[in-house]
């Protein structure tokens, strides 16, 4: 198992969190499997809204066109693509920045936490540390082909 | 004739094929079970959240805080935490066309119930802040300040709620001094139990809950949906009514003996 094979699992992974949370917010799922969180504090503040969209909507467009690029990477024909490794890297660096701006918004303007935003949040943490591991890996090799 | 470059590229690539293949069946099986949790979740039957009362069980009488006619053919009765956010959006979002059309227009009668939930750190306070405030009429005020600042005094955002409720209090006009006297004494910490109680005892068991003529509400609810359950429980009173035999909101007329307030337009 790659680190770019793990990549597209784990984006899959987020793919799912994102959807719930989206179809939660659509009124298609009823209530959240919460436990001791405040999800749906989360879920109906105005935070949870961004360009008219679903926060969670943006989360699924964006854990899918990760999964569809780590997806490629995988394939033989991008093994040495150095812009789609570069390309990951930017779309996660962005997730991450994302996420630690939604965090901030939960702990210190909504003051509730929402499980599944977190565990979204950890996802998306993952996710980068995995693409700078990729990229400098795609660098050092570029350097060694020279 | 054998091509021996051909075998070697071949046997490669049947190499990496059988390399990607854990790769294969771990996304095959995540997409199956992201999936069929998904699918789960869409389809599983809602929890049953409306349930018809024991025509046997007296409905409360003269507890909590009650907004209305006397003469409303029916009363609706909440039992409410002031830190549920489930209440927090019925009171913000519903309960506002609830009063204008239902309540200012005579149809319903509407009942505030007490109904603390343990798990909610800041809740008993919330509580006693609005009978406190409810000892100098301001109950429906200060019920409405709670509700829409849930955010800055809910055990998520603070541990020291108290500066936020006498701030609630100033800002809708309650003397202060005597706020606090009533705060400090908790003299109302008794109603606040009574009417959780009660609550126990129709077998309130979340929050919101609601009565509206036989039936028990036990979810949020948007206005329409509200207005649904408030249509049929007036068709059965004026039934009743006119029948000749006693009407809906007899069965639960109150006779108050705690604050009660004057309707008031929101």
């Amino acid at each position: 198992m790659t680190r770019r094979m793990l990549t597209a699992l784990v984006a899959l992974v987020g793919l799912f969190v994102a959807l719930y949370l989206w179809l939660y917010k659509a009124g298609v799922i009823g209530t959240l499997a919460c436990g001791a969180g405040s999800c749906e504090t989360v879920q109906l503040s105005k935070w949870a809204t961004l360009l008219s969209m679903p926060v969670a909507a943006w989360g699924v467009a964006f854990y899918a066109v990760v999964f569809a690029v780590a997806f490629a990477l995988v394939q033989d024909r991008f093994q040495g693509s150095g812009k789609l490794s570069l390309t990951l890297l930017v779309l996660t660096t962005w997730g991450v920045i994302f996420s630690l701006w939604l965090t901030y918004l939960e702990l210190f303007v909504i003051h509730a936490i929402c499980r599944w935003c977190v565990v979204s949040a950890v996802i998306a943490c993952v996710l980068w540390v995995l693409a700078v591991v990729d990229w400098r890996r795609m660098r050092r090799e570029a350097g060694l082909s020279v | 004739m054998v091509n021996p470059s051909g075998g070697r590229k071949s046997k490669v690539t049947a190499a990496r094929r059988d390399s990607k293949r854990p790769f294969y069946i771990l996304l095959a099986v995540l997409l199956v079970a992201g999936i069929a949790t998904i699918g789960y979740q869409v389809s599983k039957p809602a929890a049953q959240t409306v349930f018809t009362m024991d025509s046997t069980i007296q409905l409360v009488a003269n507890q909590g805080h009650v907004l209305g006619s006397d003469t409303a053919l029916v009363e609706v009765v909440e039992f409410a935490d002031f830190e549920c956010p489930a209440c927090g959006n019925f009171a913000t979002l519903t309960e506002p066309d609830v009063r204008t059309r239902l309540v200012n227009t005579g149809q319903i009668r509407y009942r505030f119930m007490d109904f603390p939930l343990e798990g909610h750190a800041n809740t008993r306070a919330a509580h006693n802040a609005a009978w406190c405030a409810s000892e100098q009429n301001k109950f429906w005020e200060m019920h409405d300040a709670i509700f829409q600042s849930q955010d800055r005094w809910s055990g998520y955002a603070t541990r020291r709620p108290l500066p936020v409720f006498e701030g609630l209090a100033q800002q809708v006009g309650v003397n202060v001094p005597q706020y606090q006297q009533c705060m400090s004494s908790r003299k109302f910490a008794g109603h606040i139990q009574s009417n959780y109680d009660e609550g126990l005892r129709l077998g309130v068991g979340s929050t919101p809950t609601f009565i509206i003529g036989t039936k028990k509400i036990a979810n949020n609810m948007s206005y329409d949906e509200f207005k649904k359950h408030v249509d049929e429980a007036l068709a059965v009173a004026r039934a009743q009514r006119s029948a000749g035999t006693k009407s809906a909101a007899g069965t639960n007329a109150p006779a108050l003996d705690v604050p009660r307030e004057a309707p008031r337009r929101p």
